[in-house]
């Protein structure tokens, strides 16, 4: 009787486990509010956002047009190469069955950096077509390894008996053979399906600009947050799967329940469904994708320029007002990190226009000789660039030849007013212990340092050893008061009153003010990091003056204020801010310190190499600590 | 007679190293029930595979009703084939089945269904129309197999081992519904198997076969009877095989006894085989005996009993409805028809291996 219990609680434990990710995940696109923190009531506003946002839209379209089109190409070759495979002979079938097994196992970063090699090699341009191959490359693995167990249960002799009745080869096979394997092949196409719909990585290193599946465009989110509509759209797609594995399942149990006598109605309607209805619905789906593409890809000439982004770092709108304007075709595409970028734009696969690196990653492009010198005459609207940001801009573009300032912030101290006593203007706050346990500091290496080097009144660019080893002391003997170490959830955290102080990024800083009027933002006395995200145009650009006309069109006043309502970054856009219509924002303190704050602020710069290696070491010694 | 259907002349075949078949020449007669026997990996299967198209031969011919059909596909063959584990469609009805060869030769619905209803009624399982494979018992899988390749109207049908999967008592049943079959339809039957009961029950002729050999085409009389050599009278029935010298014509010394006998022609003092048939021999009295030796062994089989007797440093084998009790001595006594000879093999291929069945 316990142990009934027990079990019972046991699977109950289980189920929790593995489902309660996605039931919050479920739950979040009810949700009323942006925050995660937050309960804002039910609402399905996400799922209407979701489909009418047309680059999730895309993005999804294109996941399943590849993942269907992938699978289905696997399949074939999968199921044809499985049947050679068994033909055989058992060393060489045994040989075979090994090397088909390795791309299984291989690391899927192998994979995707060795497709993209071999796709430059051959002069392939990066797109939908090399998405595909790719897919269809790690995919016929998968079929191969589900269609061979039934190809081996298959009785030889049935073939042979066909064809002892008078069936040729091929009728022998699609008649007798397979059926028998139809489950395998269909299990194959289904496990492609979902790899193919999951992956991530290989289709990040093979996929070109303006081509985005939902993994790759999630995960270009990352920075400024997922979506919401996302959560509707993993909602929706965990319910889809949900579903086929609800049919899948029960449909065999009903056919193949204890012994089967008689042929039924019910199977004879299956095989219907099987057999004309789900061929006829692919192949219509199919082609009208491939119409969909001819006609959307037609549309882009030459006359274009290759944009690659920040994840949602640019108001959709704007692209649009500037094909409109100027006739040039935008082709788009965003990267998560500074560091996912830089080798794409390095290896030269994808010839980029234009880029919007963050200033140390600014400087090592410029020694590594990847940056074009922009050309100022075909930028008038640089007038509009605030002259302090171009000063700023010197410590990592010395001449001011190579980059146009796009958003910038600080670094600063968000604190809750309700949970500290008095106001804060001092790095020194994070080691109170009255604030233990209270205190969110920020997960990354230089973000870290650069907060302890300031406290100590260094350079946040040291390189001095005494001066980062008195740092990383310093930052031990924090650890004990840090509740956690977070990237963006500190964002969440303190709208959701979960910590007293955090370590925050500016732009992030006002949208939290919006939700949570407790919270207040400094930039500590002792000096802090500036940082500036700015334009540059790669050496390899094939249309430098698009790319130009493009940067232009960007500082123009009204528009940077429309991507300033979008980001909530702060603009260097000294017109565009005086378009800002409500005056708290306009001069918010937190979006335009005053310029004498600024002076205590540095930019973080490229420190080569060795010294990257030396600043993730004593990191991890801290961490590990 | 009726005519040569099938004539296979010098037929070769190996895989690798391994040498199946050698030099085979063997003909097949109109309406006969020819059997391939033999232990297993003797080239019977090989052989039939070739007849059936789905091997080819490495040299020889295979001419069919006058034509050589060595490189005629197996589904341009007259010929049809029962496989060892029946090969019926799984994901097929009985009757979808039993009407695929002739869909595909493009017949008319009414006749396939004439067809399936006679063929069912054939193997006795009328209405099992819409049965599947999977719900049927082994023996009517075979008989579905039978009906599936019947209909066809072979000239020949081939059937690889029909009945090894079915236990006994089903396979004696099989055994007369074959038969029955076979004279109903008038078609040539070759059937393979490595069953000698099988073979001697069914056949009109038998074709002994041994690695890649054959040992002696006969009738199963002549096959039981007069076995060719120490092979076939091992694999055909017990026997006792004993070496043994021929002193002159019908004259035998076995076991250092002289043994009359009805041979003739082996010449003077020649090394043989003598071959004698459990239940031919008698035991009587020691004194009226060519043989003394004492009872070892006995076991009850219904029929008769089998025993052991010891004599002259050999255990024979003695057959007999009288029973002898354990250690009685006995005298050893066979008629001379009884007894026959056989040459001793002259090559290796020849030597009779031990066979497990």
């Amino acid at each position: 009787m316990i142990k009934n219990t027990l079990q019972k609680i046991y699977l109950g434990l289980i189920f929790i486990l593995l489902y309660a990710p996605i039931i919050t995940l479920v739950v979040l696109s009810f949700n009323n509010s942006k925050t995660r923190a937050k309960w804002g009531g039910f609402t399905g506003k996400w799922y209407v956002a979701l489909f009418q946002n047309e680059q999730i839209m895309n993005a999804l379209y294109t996941t399943l047009i590849i993942a269907l089109l992938s699978a289905l190409i696997a399949t074939l070759i999968g199921t044809a190469a499985a049947i050679g495979i068994q033909a055989m002979r058992k060393r060489v079938r045994t040989a075979m069955m090994a090397v088909t097994n390795i791309p299984m196992l291989n690391a899927d970063i192998v994979t995707g950096i060795s497709l993209m090699l071999l796709f430059i090699a051959f002069r392939f341009s990066l797109g939908f077509a090399t998405i595909l191959m790719a897919h269809i490359t790690f995919n016929i693995p998968y079929v191969i390894l589900s269609v061979m167990p039934k190809l081996k249960q298959t009785n030889r002799r049935t073939y042979e008996a066909a064809l002892d009745l008078g069936a040729s080869p091929i009728y022998a096979f699609f008649k007798v053979v397979f059926p028998d394997i139809l489950p395998g092949v269909f299990s194959g196409f289904l496990l492609a399906f979902t790899m193919s719909l999951d992956d991530f990585v290989i289709t990040h290193f093979t996929k070109g600009p303006g081509v985005d599946t939902l993994s790759t465009k999630i995960y270009s989110e990352v920075r400024k947050g997922i979506k919401p509509e996302m959560y509707a759209l993993s909602t929706l797609l965990f319910v889809s799967v949900l579903i086929l594995l609800i049919l899948v399942n029960v449909s065999p149990s009903s056919k193949e329940g204890s012994t089967r006598k008689y042929v039924s109605k019910k199977s004879k309607a299956a095989r219907f469904v099987f057999r004309r209805l789900v061929p006829a619905v692919m192949a219509i789906v199919i082609i009208a994708g491939g119409f969909f593409y001819g006609s959307k890809r037609s549309v882009s000439g030459d006359n274009q320029v290759i944009v690659y982004n920040w994840g949602e770092y640019l108001d959709p709108e704007v692209i649009t007002i500037f094909e409109e304007e100027t006739g040039i075709s935008v082709v788009y595409e965003e990267y998560e990190t500074n560091e996912i970028m830089y080798p794409k734009v390095q290896s030269g696969a994808i010839a980029y226009d234009v880029v919007c690196p963050s200033d140390y990653m600014i400087q090592r492009m410029i020694e590594n000789d990847l940056l074009a010198e922009i050309n100022f005459d075909h930028i008038p609207n640089i007038k509009n660039i605030g002259t302090q940001y171009m000063e700023q801009s010197r410590q990592f573009d010395a001449e001011n030849k190579y980059s146009v300032p796009y958003c910038w912030g600080t670094v600063g101290i968000l604190y809750n007013k309700k949970m500290v006593e008095e106001p804060i203007d001092s790095w020194s706050v994070l080691w109170d212990e009255t604030y233990k346990d209270n205190i969110l500091m920020q997960d990354s290496v230089r973000d870290a340092f650069a907060v302890a080097l300031k406290y100590l009144g260094y350079s946040l660019n040291s390189t001095d050893l005494d001066e980062l080893e008195a740092a990383k002391a310093l930052l031990i003997e924090q650890k004990p008061l840090v509740q956690a170490y977070v990237i963006d959830q500190v964002r969440d955290k303190m709208i959701g009153n979960e910590a007293a102080i955090g370590v925050i990024y500016s732009g992030e800083a006002i949208y939290t003010q919006l939700e949570n009027p407790d919270l207040e933002y400094v930039i500590p006395k002792e000096g802090s990091n500036v940082w500036i995200d700015s334009w540059v145009i790669p050496k390899n650009a094939k249309h430098k003056e698009n790319a130009e006309a493009f940067i232009n069109f960007l500082c123009r006043p009204d528009i940077a204020k429309m991507n300033f309502d979008y980001i909530t970054y702060s603009t260097p856009n000294i017109e565009a801010r005086k378009l800002i219509e409500d005056p708290a924002i306009r001069n918010s303190t937190i979006a335009f310190p005053d310029a004498s704050e600024l002076e205590r602020c540095e930019t973080f710069q490229f420190l080569g190499d060795e010294n990257d290696v030396l600043y993730n070491e004593l990191w991890r010694e801290i961490k590990s600590k | 007679m009726a005519n040569k259907l099938i004539d296979i002349v010098n037929v070769s075949k190996s895989y690798g190293d391994n040498l199946v078949l050698d030099e085979l020449n063997l003909y097949i007669r109109e309406n006969e029930f020819l059997t391939l026997l033999g232990p297993s990996g003797c080239g019977k299967t090989t052989l039939l595979r070739i007849l059936g198209g789905f091997e080819s031969c490495d040299s020889g011919h295979i001419i069919f009703d006058g034509k050589n059909i060595n490189n005629v596909p197996p589904n341009k063959r007259q010929l049809n084939t029962v496989f060892q584990k029946y090969a019926l469609f799984s994901h097929m009805s009985i009757a979808e089945n039993i009407a695929f060869g002739l869909k595909i030769k493009g017949k008319s619905k009414a006749y396939i269904n004439d067809k399936i209803r006679y063929a069912l009624k054939l193997v006795n399982l009328d209405g099992y129309e819409n049965r599947t494979p999977d719900s049927l018992s082994g023996g009517q899988q075979q008989r579905i197999a039978i009906a599936r390749a019947i209909v066809n109207e072979p000239k020949v049908l081939l059937l690889d081992e029909p009945l090894g999967a079915l236990d006994l008592k089903l396979r004696q049943d099989m055994q007369y519904e074959l038969i029955r079959l076979k004279n109903e339809l008038g078609i040539t039957f070759i059937y393979v198997t490595h069953d000698q009961e099988e073979a001697l029950t069914m056949s009109d002729t038998i074709v002994v076969m041994n690695q890649g050999y054959i040992q002696q085409i006969g009738t199963p009389e002549d096959i039981y009877n007069e076995p060719e050599n120490a092979f076939v009278a091992d694999f055909i029935g017990e026997s006792n095989i004993l070496p043994a010298v021929m002193v002159e014509d019908k004259l035998v010394k076995i076991l250092g006894v002289n043994f009359p006998c009805v041979d003739v022609g082996f010449g003077k003092n020649k090394p043989v085989d003598a071959v004698i048939r459990p239940e031919d021999i008698d035991l009587v009295k020691p004194e009226e005996g060519l043989l003394e030796g004492v009872v070892t062994h006995l076991i009850f089989k219904g029929v008769h009993y089998e025993m052991e007797v010891s004599a002259n440093n050999f255990d024979w084998l003695v057959h007999s409805t009288d029973m002898v009790p354990v250690g009685t001595t006995v005298g050893i006594k066979v008629d001379p028809f009884d007894i026959q000879i056989m040459k001793k093999p002259e090559s290796e291929d020849e030597e009779a291996v031990p066979v497990e069945e």
